[in-house]
């Protein structure tokens, strides 16, 4: 089963329903080997199916922001429920990831910052 | 009528069991009648001090974790019990932040999650014998919403 999608340097990761240490370190793995094959400067995390979560979520986004944050790209959370979102709050990782409500936000973001030609 | 209950579980340290400790505890909770959100307070509580556990305390290795829990009228005491490592500086393991494990991603956020979700958090631990986590929680408590 295909996790993610990859397009013009942007890839979008569809997480789990419960995003905990077990989850976290196989999305680690998947990510990072797209990583190395392809140049990723944004990265989106799709929490659509996603009611529950833990610090090792946490630890998950801030490791995969470094590395994007590298090349001069971004970290996206889109489709945020309630109850992740109170987690993601607290951590206090909204300072490094963005919140948007969807995909299309993204996209037209990007195309009125010159990203998309 | 009072509600009083008491169960033990055994599991393996191995990463597929933390989602199954949360909804054995979830489970066993529905009789003091939680909200969704308080469910969701006391899963996220025992995934962290599960996932302490194997990471920290066997380190991947085999051994045991045990879950004893206990519910009074709308009162929840749960136990993570293991005998792994044990934690040598306890007051530097609970710092927010801080972690043993940078070079792994671990957040450092993992004693703070216990104590934000639940009512009150107690750390036990010997060096070298192993780890108890106890963490309680009163539901039907209106609380500070946090923003």
């Amino acid at each position: 089963m295909k996790n993610y999608d990859v397009s013009n340097g942007v890839m979008i990761y569809y997480l789990p329903k419960e995003l905990d240490h077990y989850a976290a370190e196989k999305i680690k793995k998947r990510s990072d080997s797209v990583f190395k094959e392809e140049n990723i400067k944004f990265l989106i995390f799709d929490f659509q199916d996603t009611s529950f979560m833990d610090s090792s979520g946490i630890g998950l986004i801030t490791g995969r922001f470094r590395k994007v944050h590298d090349k001069g790209g971004c970290v996206y959370a889109i489709n945020v429920r309630p109850e992740i979102d109170k987690i993601l709050k607290m951590s206090g990782i909204y300072r490094i990831l963005f919140k948007k409500e969807n995909k299309e936000e993204i996209i037209s973001e990007m195309i009125e910052g010159g990203y998309y030609e | 009528m009072n509600n009083t209950n008491e169960m033990v579980v055994e599991f393996k340290s191995a990463a597929q069991n933390e989602s199954f400790a949360r909804m054995v505890v979830a489970a066993f909770i529905t009789s003091t009648n939680p909200t969704l959100e308080e469910v969701s307070d006391v899963k996220t509580a025992v995934s962290e001090a599960v996932t302490n556990s194997i990471i920290h305390g066997y380190e991947n290795r085999d051994g045991m974790i045990r879950i004893k829990a206990k519910v009074d009228g709308r009162k929840i005491y749960i136990e993570i019990i293991d005998e792994g490592n044990g934690i040598e500086d306890i007051k530097k393991a609970m710092e927010p932040l801080y972690t043993s494990r940078p070079e792994d991603e671990r957040s450092g956020m993992g004693f703070s999650f216990m104590e934000a979700f639940m009512d009150g958090l107690e750390v036990e631990s010997t060096y070298g014998k192993g780890t108890i986590v106890k963490m309680w929680k009163e539901i039907g408590v209106i609380r500070h919403q946090f923003e």
